[in-house]
């Protein structure tokens, strides 16, 4: 016997290295609930294996996985699981062809602030029994998901016309990326966003931006989720040039803009955007244990539950939120020991997969009763939405509960519904 | 930059454990993971040291293995070490869904290929499994399951074995972790043990893929023996485990409301050395690398599997800290003649050597990195496999290398 202290190279990440532990299989929330998928151990690197790029698509069934991305964190070796199905989804997709749906749905992006100047009218007609049931018949969006509402003004509307008393001098400068839905459809988190940052003794600013291009990546358009990213790196390179780092709200936002960019879509400035680009509360978090803001939450006595976004566990900085909403005096903070809320963003609005959203969502749904809190909190406004429709409670971003915390002007959005 | 007072690296039992003794010390603590951790892959129950005959006293042998084996982990950890981890593990899980012994030794519980294994702790719902006899236990298995073959089962055990269809719930080709998740509903487990009834003819004993649930086992285990009218027990399969996810979901549930950071799913590449200590460590999640700094950190990163240790064709190395390996000469003495043999082979031995602080240290016995410590299966000197220890070593060196981290 003797010691050694040579290092052998580490292996790449192919599927070949997949050992077949079926760890993925405990976490993938699809095949939890349906026999229909096979799961990520047979999707993604067990049908790898038979796949090439001159042959037929045969596994329909790889349009079922939600790019949750939860098999992806367990892997005990490094297998890029949704990776594999993204691939495999997009050359599906490439060859069956896309749907008129798949087309709309993923340019929500350029009727939102249409749609947003003509909530009034917008806004109803969404919920007529009958626009829904053709939208169900015609273009198999599915009648029994809420669909979100459009406000006015938007939020970059609502930005741009406020006294400008962001720019006080002497402020270090934070820029924020809001994402199409805090713009058209819940104003209120940009709001809340801008108050909670400028308590912190930021000077916001706004720089352009487009759609991050996550939406196409769910049905496997990687051409338009790269055309996005080059766009929004145009427009944001020029602020992260300067020094100045960059926040956002939404987490699906901030994962495809961090992670999916450079590692998965190969554009050019990716690393350097992401090395200035943080999620809201790991930004405010880190100033405080840095012990560099003097902000004093005041006590919000009340019962509260997070719930951790799939796409936060993929970011893989903890639970940031969490560790904030700690923070406020008389708050009771529980954590909602779910996996996934199932919506797996425009795939629960799918007719031929709702059943399927409905299902994982159920165990959530149950672990909320179970802890029967006045208001239920977590990053992702997907994640939102779905909770909003499984359990009827209110459900917001926690900088919308943190913002009542602080001493601020903009009352915004009451957190409490007292239920009697 | 945040300075955590420990640092974690691995997800396993080991890692689980150091994180959860320094959380409860008051710590404030990181674990990272690349992956979930070797729990869901072996965790089914609580094996400390089953290669001693059944009707040993643990501690007395324990105590005589130690004597025997000087090096052993737990000469490390003595049994009061042993005794006092396996007991706060216990603390975890409160009624109902408890693990306990059987007697006060070892206890033999029928596997998923119909063997029989020995094993120290068992949840609540394998106790009725330990000590069967051929006459009075039925093995149920489902139609469309294949990962549990309930004639294989039975044949080797020398019982009657039935499988079910229960059609109307679309059971074929469901996977384990459907069917628990499935069982978590009353109305299907109550079903489940109408069906099971039928099919009984006197036995007093019901054995059932461990698919018990997951939010509350001792809720389906008393569902199904109240319906059949029989003690019922699960039954440890392929991974992922379930009860191997009940144990890692109840750390990690503990961890984070104690304020513990968790952090899995991707790799710690690389180390910062400086004057004989770990100065931070970095975590590599595409395009990004971030440095994490604690005052001492924990290496819990488990063996071949886990990533802890890497072959290449003549050696075997620790990636990390480059720590020296205790193994064989060369790969040709890695493995005895003939391979399956009572005897381990002694790569099975190969792994880090540490002082009695659970500090790694060099072939003249010198301590390498004074804030490092080492957990787990990575350390040298065991063969979990032969000995059934694997979770006993886990759990008493990760729960030592966290008291020492924090006594010095
Ligand atoms: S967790 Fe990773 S290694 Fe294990 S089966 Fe899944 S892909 Fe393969
Ligand atoms: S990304 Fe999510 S849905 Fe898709 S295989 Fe992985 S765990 Fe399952």
């Amino acid at each position: 016997m003797t010691h050694t202290d040579e290092i052998p190279t580490p292996p790449r990440n192919l599927p070949d290295v997949c050992v077949r532990c079926a760890t993925c299989m405990a976490v993938c929330p699809v095949s939890r609930v349906t026999p229909r998928f096979p799961g990520p151990k047979q999707a993604g690197p067990g049908a790898q294996r038979f796949r090439s790029a001159s042959e037929a698509s045969v596994d329909d069934w790889i349009e079922l996985c939600t790019a949750c991305r939860l098999c992806d964190t367990v892997c005990p070796t490094g297998v890029p699981i949704s990776e594999l199905n993204l691939m495999a989804k997009a050359k599906y997709l490439d060859e069956r062809g896309r749907t008129f749906r798949d087309w709309l749905l993923v340019r929500s992006d350029l009727f939102g602030e249409w749609a947003s100047r003509f909530s009034r009218i917008v806004n109803p007609l969404m919920k007529n029994r009958t626009i829904r049931w053709l939208l169900d018949k015609v273009l198999e969006i599915d009648r029994r998901r809420a669909l979100p509402e459009y406000e006015t003004p938007t939020f970059r509307e609502w930005f741009s016309t406020r006294p400008a008393a962001s720019e006080a001098a002497g402020r270090p400068r934070i820029a924020y990326f809001h994402g199409c839905f805090t713009n058209t459809n819940e104003v209120d988190v940009g709001k809340a966003s801008v108050a909670l940052l400028e308590a912190h003794g930021f000077s916001v600013i706004i720089p352009p931006q487009r759609c991050c291009g996550i939406p196409r990546l769910g049905v496997g358009d990687l051409r338009g989720a790269r055309e996005m990213g080059l766009r929004n790196l145009s427009l944001l390179l020029p602020t992260v040039r300067e020094g100045t780092d960059i926040v956002f709200s939404s987490t699906s936002c901030g994962l495809m803009l961090r992670h999916e960019y450079g590692p998965l879509l190969n554009l050019p400035g990716a690393e350097e955007l992401a090395k200035r680009l943080f999620d809201i509360c790991e930004l405010l978090l880190r100033l405080r244990e840095e012990g560099k803001q003097a902000v004093q939450f005041r006590p919000l006595p009340m019962r509260a539950a997070y719930f951790a976004p799939c796409h936060m566990k993929s970011l893989n900085i903890g639970l940031p939120a969490l560790e904030l909403l700690r923070c406020v005096p008389g708050l009771d903070i529980r954590l909602i020991e779910a996996e996934c809320c199932g919506l797996g963003g425009l795939y629960g609005f799918k007719k031929e997969k709702y059943a399927i959203t409905e299902e994982i969502g159920r165990d959530l749904a149950k672990e909320v009763a179970r802890i029967d809190p006045e208001v239920i909190l977590t990053d992702c406004e997907g994640c939102r939405m779905q909770i909003r429709q499984l359990t009827r409670r209110k459900v917001l971003h926690p900088v919308q509960l943190l913002r009542f915390s602080i001493d601020t002007h903009d009352k915004g959005e009451r957190p409490l519904v007292r239920r009697q | 930059m945040k300075r955590w007072d420990l640092i974690v690296i691995g997800t396993g039992l080991a890692g689980l454990t150091a994180a959860r003794t320094a959380i409860e010390m008051g710590a404030k603590v990181l674990i990272i993971g690349r992956g979930m951790g070797s729990v869901t892959l072996f965790g089914n129950t609580i094996d400390v040291l089953g290669c001693i005959p059944p009707e040993t006293d643990m501690e007395e042998g324990i105590t005589r293995w130690i004597a025997t084996n000087p090096h052993h982990p737990y000469a490390r950890t003595g049994w009061a070490g042993i005794a006092e981890s396996l007991s706060a593990f216990r603390g975890l899980f409160p009624p109902p869904y408890t693990f306990d012994t059987v007697g006060s030794g070892n206890s033999l519980v029928p596997t998923g290929a119909g063997t029989l294994r020995p094993t120290y702790l068992l949840p609540v719902t394998m106790t009725a499994g330990a000590g069967i006899s051929e006459a009075d236990t039925l093995i149920v298995g489902l139609k469309g399951f294949k990962d549990f073959q309930s004639d294989t089962v039975s044949l080797h055990l020398q019982c009657r074995g039935v499988n079910l269809s229960l059609p109307r719930y679309g059971l074929e080709g469901l996977t384990a972790i459907a069917l628990a998740r499935l069982m978590d509903e009353e109305p299907f487990r109550e079903r489940l043990g109408e069906a099971i009834r039928h099919q009984m003819a006197g036995e007093k004993r019901i054995g059932l893929p461990a698919i018990l649930g997951f939010r509350a086992p001792a809720d389906v285990l008393k569902t199904l023996e109240t319906v059949t009218g029989a003690r019922v027990f699960e039954i440890p399969m392929l991974p992922p485990s379930i009860p191997g996810l009940r144990i890692f979901h109840r750390y990690r549930e503990i961890l984070i409301a104690k304020g513990a950071t968790f952090l899995m799913g991707n790799p710690v590449t690389a180390a910062e050395l400086k004057d004989g200590r770990c100065a931070g460590i970095t975590v590599h999640n595409p395009p990004l690398s971030t440095v994490y700094r604690a005052e001492s950190y924990v290496l819990a990163t488990g063996r071949f599997l886990g990533g802890g240790l890497w072959a290449d064709m003549e050696r075997i190395a620790e990636p990390l800290f480059h720590l020296p390996i205790f193994q064989p000469e060369s790969r040709g003495l890695w493995f005895r003649e003939r391979f399956f043999q009572p005897e381990a082979h002694p790569i099975h031995r190969a792994g880090i050597v540490t002082d009695e602080y659970l500090r790694p240290v060099d072939a003249e016995g010198e301590v390498i990195l004074k804030n490092v410590r080492a957990a787990g299966s990575i350390l040298a000197h065991h063969q979990a496999i032969e000995e059934h220890s694997r979770e006993g070593i886990d759990i008493a060196t990760g729960d030592l290398a966290a008291r020492r981290s924090l006594a010095s």
